[in-house]
């Protein structure tokens, strides 16, 4: 075989992923469905717990891969196992056999309208952590009243959830909801912010103060219980109802905006061709890795790897490790051969 | 014809006769232990109503076409209902025509009551009547229906049936001493008729008989006797009201454990459910298992299919209603002051009640004052900002007090409103309106019946989209309240409209219903994706129902489109 690799996702994962084939002296091939390359994060303004800029990254990365190939608004349409290897077909009409291929694929945001009690979608003051992101980079969002007062982030919408069909956590929504909180209290310094919240999961490096931080410095409160519906009061602002589980009291909030945590979901749009790849899916949905303690970025297909949250959310640190490991691995794979 | 013993006596009457007494015996014991279960005022009215010259009319006509001829039956299965209508309507003849008979040529004889059973070994040339020539047609008849029970027993699904109970020790004694009656009685009676008079073709017969009357009480064919009592009990407005008593007993009794129930039960989508369909609840009731009966009435999603398909009209719902009322809780929540919300003001308007369930699917309550708004109804939202819940699932879960408490407390905040309409979106709460509620000069109404009297009205005018819905009949609207046309009729205004295989009486439930008590989250799928596949089978591209729950449960798992009735009509009217 001709020693090609093919990246799928043009994500932080499948960046970093080729800007470490790169430097081992490999030339990767990027496939990326969309225009532009960066994938969620290149969405979003900052990156906790250091509050630096996504943006940058994504440039930084995107500008240190220019020796790749890089095909974006391009999917790939079929796949074929070869003895040694697969033959790719991308919807540009190009065909390529690769000898190994890294599945960057990433994850969806959980669509909040299927939550309807939360009301996205119907009522005009509720967005999603996305749409806030979108906003903090200056996208116009009339939602987002000019001075508000009030402000709620629900955490948990379409993660742990099994009415939503999903029971996964989605990780990184915790620390994403109080580096929100604490960027909107920052922008408004005299609107209350509250959290609702059924656990905090604050595991990494400096989340933890990030946490004590939002409470301590900028007086947002955490609200222990899981919001029950949400409707609007006769002038056009919002009604929350919740249980306060700490204080065993049930509870009414009047929002003016409401910021829905949406959670991370399997990327539907990759199972055509993880089907035609013969890679299995895990109870979870996302891609079944070889196995979950010690080989993540490995599947059950010779000659494919994994990076990212393709097999399950991933903060971004993790996926950028993820994404040299396998690098790596794909070396080691092909020095094999 | 003459007589060919003047003694007109033999041994092998005893085992028909004393089978005879005891299952006479005992249906009496049985029976008088029901109607002395039942309420004061249910015991009067059902005494009154054996006097009533209509209702023995009315009896008499139902006992004839339901336990005889199973018309009911006929109407969903016509194989089994010509085999039950000839074994049941034939043996009837076979015996009546037999006493008279008897009556006719020997009444000094018609004391015995067993000349008419074994009237060819006791009568000479007897077979030479038209009287006689009519009951061997009637035989004939009984046996071609004891010969389709034989390969059904082996092959039900000739007779369109997936699913059958398994039948217990006494039901198969019982069985096999019934299809050995027939075959027996016809061989005896055409040994006699050609001169050969040894008994012990007789003998088999009446043992037979004797078996058949000495298990009758305790297995199936209780149904026999009990369906009768059953009738008159329902003619006289008998109700449920008690767990395992009064008219629970006869209704469980009524069961012919026929398994027409297993197919219909949307429990069954999951086979690990297939012990909990009505009957086995009734056959678990009168073996007197407490422990199965309340697993079985806990489980159960309480979505009505199971008594609309049922032959004899077993309320498993209610009865399932009852035995959870049996349960003691060691802390009860007391509503009798609850809802301090004042009341609201609607004079004569149409008073909107939403429900708790329409709270989580904002977009139906919307849609629904936007229609209002449209056609220029004066209205007020009674539970805008929240209200008290309608008691219907406290009334489920079988805590009729603390229900009734619910439903007092909003009677009052109901008629203080001074409205003129009551209108409901939510089925589960209609159901309760309709039901339990006392609401004097207020009309309740549905907002599906509302809206087409409104679409009649011409207030609403509709622009035909291109999509094509297939209605999902909600289990509390359809089956519950008998609304079906009309949810119907307005869909057909606004979209195309395609039928699922399954609907109206026999829609199968969405999973997500409020009546199972201990159903995990993870057993409702099942029973809503089976629920979905119905739906997928009609040629539509998006679905349509008419209940918050229905709506909820369905969008979660479906592939297509869900959408409450009330958003499809209000996206596609227009204000006038």
């Amino acid at each position: 075989m001709n020693g090609n690799i093919v990246i799928i996702g043009g994500g932080i994962a499948g960046m970093e992923a080729a800007k470490a084939l790169l430097a081992l002296g490999h030339t990767p091939i990027l496939v990326e469905a969309s225009r532009t390359l960066g994938g969620h994060v290149a969405s979003w303004h900052k990156l906790f717990p250091d509050m630096s800029s996504a943006k940058n990254l994504t440039a930084r990365l995107q500008s240190e891969i220019s020796g790749a190939n890089i095909f974006t608004d391009t999917r790939v349409i079929s796949l074929n196992r070869l003895v040694d290897g697969y033959s790719l077909k991308l919807s540009n009409g190009i065909v390529i056999n690769a000898s190994a291929l890294l599945f960057a694929t990433g994850f969806n945001l959980f669509d909040a309208a299927k939550k309807e009690e939360y009301g996205y979608g119907v009522y005009d003051r509720v967005i999603t952590n996305s749409d806030l992101e979108a906003w903090f980079s200056g996208k116009e969002d009339r939602r987002v009243p000019k001075v508000p007062e009030s402000i709620g982030f629900v955490h948990c919408v379409g993660s742990r959830d099994l009415k939503a069909c999903n029971g996964q956590c989605s990780k990184v929504c915790c620390a994403t909801a109080i580096k929100q909180a604490i960027e909107m209290k920052e922008r408004f310094p005299y609107a209350k912010v509250y959290c609702f919240y059924m656990d905090l999961r604050l595991f990494g490096k400096k989340y933890e103060d990030f946490y004590v931080n939002a409470q301590r410095d900028y007086g947002i409160q955490f609200i222990r219980g899981r919001v029950s519906e949400v409707g609007e009061t006769f002038d056009g602002r919002l009604q929350l109802k919740a249980e306060d589980t700490l204080s065993g009291k049930p509870l009414k909030v009047c929002l003016d905006l409401l910021v829905l945590m949406s959670g991370i979901v399997r990327n539907r749009s990759i199972e055509e061709l993880s089907d035609m790849a013969g890679l299995e899916t895990d109870s979870d949905g996302f891609l079944r890795s070889a196995d979950n303690e010690y080989a993540v970025i490995e599947s059950n297909r010779p000659g494919i790897y994994y990076a990212g949250a393709c097999t399950g959310p991933k903060t971004v640190p993790e996926t950028v490790a993820e994404a040299r490991s396998a690098a790596l691995a794909i070396h080691s794979y092909l020095e094999s051969l | 014809m003459t007589e060919r013993f003047t003694t007109g006596f033999h041994p092998f009457v005893i085992p028909f006769l004393a089978g005879m007494v005891f299952v006479l015996g005992v249906c009496l014991i049985k029976a008088v232990i029901a109607v002395r279960e039942l309420d004061g005022t249910d015991r009067k009215k059902w005494f009154l109503s054996l006097l009533h010259p209509n209702l023995i009319v009315k009896n008499t006509i139902d006992i004839i076409l339901d336990c005889l001829i199973h018309v009911r039956l006929w109407k969903r299965n016509r194989l089994l209902g010509f085999m039950h209508s000839s074994i049941a309507f034939g043996w009837f003849m076979i015996i009546l025509l037999g006493h008279l008979q008897v009556l006719m040529f020997f009444p000094e004889r018609l004391g015995t009551f067993y000349y008419p059973i074994f009237f060819d070994y006791f009568i000479e040339g007897g077979q030479h009547t038209w009287i006689s020539r009519i009951m061997d047609g009637f035989l004939i008849l009984v046996l071609a229906g004891i010969s389709l029970a034989i390969i059904k027993r082996f092959w039900s699904r000739i007779f369109g049936m997936r699913r059958t109970t398994r039948p217990t020790l006494y039901n198969l004694i019982g069985l096999y001493s019934l299809w050995a009656i027939f075959p027996l009685r016809f061989l005896a009676e055409q040994c006699a008729r050609a001169g050969d008079l040894s008994v012990s073709l007789w003998w088999a017969y009446s043992i037979a008989l004797c078996i058949f009357m000495v298990v009758l009480p305790f297995g199936r064919y209780l149904h026999i006797p009990a369906e009768m009592l059953l009738i008159t009990f329902r003619n006289a407005g008998v109700g449920i009201t008690r767990p395992h008593k009064g008219m629970a007993r006869v209704q469980a009794d009524s069961c012919p454990n026929c398994g027409v129930c297993i197919d219909a039960c949307p429990m069954n989508a999951d086979p690990a459910n297939l012990k909990d369909s009505t009957v086995y609840l009734t056959r678990q009731f009168r073996r007197g298992n407490r422990e199965r009966v309340r697993e079985i009435s806990d489980k159960c999603l309480l979505c009505g299919k199971c008594t609309s398909v049922c032959q004899v009209g077993v309320d498993g719902p209610r009865l399932r209603i009852l035995a959870r009322a049996a349960r003691k809780y060691n802390i009860a929540p007391d509503f009798s002051d609850a809802g301090t919300a004042t009341v609201v003001r609607a004079e004569n308007k149409v008073l909107y009640f939403s429900g708790c369930m329409t709270a989580l699917t904002p977009k139906t309550g919307r849609s629904v004052e936007s229609i209002l708004k449209k056609a220029g109804i004066d209205y007020e939202w009674m539970d805008r900002d929240g209200g008290l819940c309608c008691g219907r699932p406290l009334h489920t879960a079988g805590r009729l007090k603390e229900a009734s408490q619910l439903v007092r407390r909003n009677e009052e905040l109901i008629i203080g409103s001074g409205a003129a309409v009551l209108l409901v979106s939510c089925p589960i709460c209609y159901r309760e309106f309709k039901e339990n509620y006392r609401l004097p000069g207020i009309r309740v109404v549905h907002y599906a019946d509302y809206f087409c009297e409104l679409m009649d009205k011409g207030l609403l005018c509709f622009e035909k989209s291109d999509a094509c819905y297939v209605f999902h009949d909600p289990c509390e609207l359809g089956r519950g309240c008998g609304i079906y046309e009309t949810p119907r009729k307005l869909i057909s205004k606004a979209a195309g409209i395609a039928e699922a295989p399954k609907n109206r009486e026999e829609s199968i439930c969405c999973g997500g219903s409020l009546g199972s008590l201990s159903l995990d989250f993870s057993r409702r799928e099942k029973i809503t994706r089976a629920s979905l596949e119905n739906l997928y089978g009609s040629k539509a591209d998006a679905i349509a129902t008419a209940c918050p729950l229905c709506l909820a449960t369905f969008s979660r798992y479906s592939d297509r489109p869900v959408k409450d009735l009330a958003q499809i009509i209000d996206e596609q009217t227009e204000k006038i």
